[in-house]
């Protein structure tokens, strides 16, 4: 049988309807959510649409609060982040290393991962209630009573910061050790015939050969922690005052508090613009530091 | 140059080797000597690998003792050791250069910039990496990168050096050169060398003594040379030389041995020393198939001829048993038909039926 190609113009015919199906679901509510954004549109009590320009835009630009929400955003993802990071790596190394138990530990280790974060919220509020729970009981072991975890701004902040941690150092720990898994053992068998001591092997086998593995995922931790929304909402619903407010629950509070549809879309695109200039601001720094090392 | 001393260096005092319930070494006796290149050798699977790597101190040792310049390092961390190991998968580090490959050791011991640099100069310029020392691993062959590994382990000039066979992935030209020049190098630096290889040419043509090894026990140590004349059972004759030792199962009386009905005369001496059997075995290597100083005729059914060149090869019967006899290329024989080689008897050997030890 002879195999002729394919005429190029048919393959694209039987591709279209996908491209467009995509198309359509992705780029659509987007599209819409755009033309929104330069609209007043109110459901309750329902207004007509009526084209505004970029006064949604230059209005949310010049409100405090939205720069107060980029703010404590900013603060939380990159505090927990970080410290997910170095806990999560400090965690796979010890689990990679076959401490005794160390396969209960990885399963009791991984399961604040699967709650639900409202939930997780929800258990922190009990733990963290000022007068009820064993963390005020703890501190006040050592004469510290009544802290106000949920009350004042920067406990609340640190108290959001970590219950972050506690939920998704697992992430890192999970990526990290089938990271550390996947290396090649005779490498670090060479270094230790060579005598180069445990600090050495990891500052200069483990931690470049893991570089690209952690970028990213710091990079996900860090796009999924912007999103952050149901354990502000949960914990202190983004009080006392919009002190712990974060960009998504700000967006939340303008479209559903006061069901202004336009105002939420163009905070959902600032929120956009937000975090792609972040991501590539980062990404950027982490190429540089994996071209030094590769 | 230093030639190997008769001062121990290495010793394993009753190693074993378990994982688990299964035994992979059992008690193992070897003494190595300073400046000696030692070659472990056999079939895969033997325990080359652990016995070496219970030498370099990343496998513990079950049982046993294992003492290095008189020192007891059983329990000591593999970088007490002072020894250099080749890997069998090179275990290069991915992110480096080639050089910086070779010279990450010493930099971590703190070795002076510019000793470093001569020294990787130096090792490049013998394994020819020189054209590329800026490269990663990644782009090089994997003879190279064998060659960078040798490097590594060069540079350190440490106590003693552990091979795990370091040649088996380069072309067979490279291979040849490469054997020299390590056994050369190993000379001059006087180093001992502990080198692993399922190569029997490898281990012939390097090996100050070589160990064979079977299911983790040792078979036989001894000089290549005399590992050829006198191997001290069937499966050292069988695992040493190529093409493998032909044997058959004899009877012997009348001062000869009886193979398939032909008489083959002995040696008195050698009569008397393997007596009078019904069943011995009679290992004769192909080589020595062509005359030489006792020659006794033997005939056999030629199957098929292999010409080499130098020599031809006969591949036949003597009855029910395969042959292999080594002859000249103009040797008279022809497919199919029956031909007349001459033995050299004083090149038999004779081992014993049941226990394949050598008479
Ligand atoms: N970690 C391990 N657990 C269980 N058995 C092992 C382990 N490592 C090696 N063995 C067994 O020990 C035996 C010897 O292995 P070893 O690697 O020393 O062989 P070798 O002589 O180096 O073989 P090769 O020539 O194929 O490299 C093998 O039967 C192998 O299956
Ligand atoms: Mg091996």
């Amino acid at each position: 049988m002879s195999h002729s190609p394919q005429p190029d113009r048919v393959k694209y015919a039987f591709i279209l309807p996908a491209f467009l199906l995509v198309l359509t679901i992705t780029l659509f509510p987007l599209i819409y959510a755009l033309v929104v954004s330069f609209q007043t549109i109110r459901i309750v009590p329902p207004i007509p649409p009526r084209f505004v320009g970029f006064d949604n835009y230059t209005e949310i630009l010049g409100s405090a609060r939205f720069w107060g929400s980029i703010q404590v955003t900013a603060v939380i993802v990159f505090i927990s982040v970080a410290l997910q990071y170095v806990l999560g790596f400090a965690l796979a190394l010890t689990l990679h290393h076959n401490v005794p138990g160390a396969s209960l530990y990885r399963v009791s280790f991984l399961l604040p991962m699967f709650l639900a974060p409202v939930s997780v919220a929800l258990i922190a509020r009990m733990l963290f209630h000022p007068v009820l729970g064993p963390v005020n009981e703890f501190f006040t072991l050592f004469g510290l009573e009544n802290l106000p975890f949920l009350t004042s701004p920067s406990f609340a902040i640190a108290t959001l910061i970590t219950v972050e941690v506690w939920q998704w150092t697992p992430f890192v720990v999970l990526l990290m050790l089938a990271g550390l898994q996947g290396l090649p053992s005779e490498v670090f068998e060479a270094a230790r015939v060579d005598n180069i001591s445990t600090w050495r092997r990891f500052r200069d086998l483990t931690f470049p050969m893991l570089l690209p593995l952690s970028v990213a995922v710091v990079f996900i931790r860090l796009i999924e922690g912007f999103k952050i929304i149901d354990t502000v909402f949960v914990l202190t619903g983004g009080g006392p005052g919009t002190s712990t407010e974060t960009l998504t629950l700000f967006a939340y509070n303008e479209g559903f508090k006061k069901f202004n549809i336009g105002m939420t879309s163009a905070l959902s695109f600032l929120f956009l613009i937000v975090v792609i200039l972040f991501g590539t601001l980062y990404l950027a720094a982490a190429q540089r530091m994996i071209r030094r090392y590769q | 140059m230093l030639d190997s001393t008769d001062t121990p260096h290495i010793v394993f005092d009753r190693i074993t080797k378990s994982f688990g319930a299964t035994e992979v070494v059992p008690p193992l006796d070897l003494t190595i000597n300073k400046g000696e290149f030692i070659v472990l050798v056999g079939p895969s699977g033997c325990g080359k690998t652990t016995t070496l790597r219970m030498l370099a101190g990343l496998e513990s040792v079950t049982t046993g003792a294992v003492h290095i310049a008189g020192r007891d390092l059983t329990h000591a961390r593999p970088g007490e050791r002072d020894c250099a190991m080749v890997f069998q998968n090179y275990a290069l580090y991915p992110h480096m250069s080639v050089r910086e490959n070779i010279g990450y050791a010493m930099k971590v011991h703190g070795t002076p910039k510019e000793e470093i640099d001569a020294r990787v100069g130096e090792a490049a310029a013998l394994l020819g990496l020189e054209p590329y020392l800026d490269r990663k691993p990644r782009n090089l062959s994997g003879g190279q990168r064998q060659r960078v590994a040798i490097g590594r382990a060069l540079v350190r000039h440490p106590q003693v050096f552990l091979f795990d066979e370091p040649l088996s992935n380069l072309d067979a030209k490279l291979r040849v050169e490469m054997r020299t020049e390590i056994k050369l190098l190993q000379k001059r630096l006087g180093t001992t060398a502990v080198y692993v290889t399922h190569d029997q040419v490898e281990a012939m043509t390097m090996a100050d003594r070589v160990v064979v090894m079977r299911a983790g026990v040792i078979e036989q140590v001894d000089a290549p040379i005399r590992l050829y004349e006198e191997p001290a059972n069937r499966f050292v004759a069988n695992f040493i030389g190529s093409p493998a030792m032909n044997f058959f199962e004899v009877a012997t009386r009348d001062g000869a041995a009886w193979l398939d009905g032909q008489r083959l005369p002995l040696s008195p001496e050698t009569f008397a020393r393997i007596g009078a059997r019904d069943r011995v075995t009679l290992g004769i290597r192909p080589e020595h198939m062509d005359g030489g100083d006792a020659p006794a005729p033997l005939t056999l059914r030629c199957d098929t001829l292999e010409p080499l060149g130098a020599h031809t090869l006969v591949l036949g019967h003597v009855g029910e048993e395969k042959v292999v006899a080594q002859v000249e290329p103009r040797f008279p024989a022809e497919p199919g038909q029956e031909c007349t080689v001459q033995i050299d008897m004083s090149k038999a050997h004779f081992f014993d039926i049941d226990s394949e030890a050598r008479l």
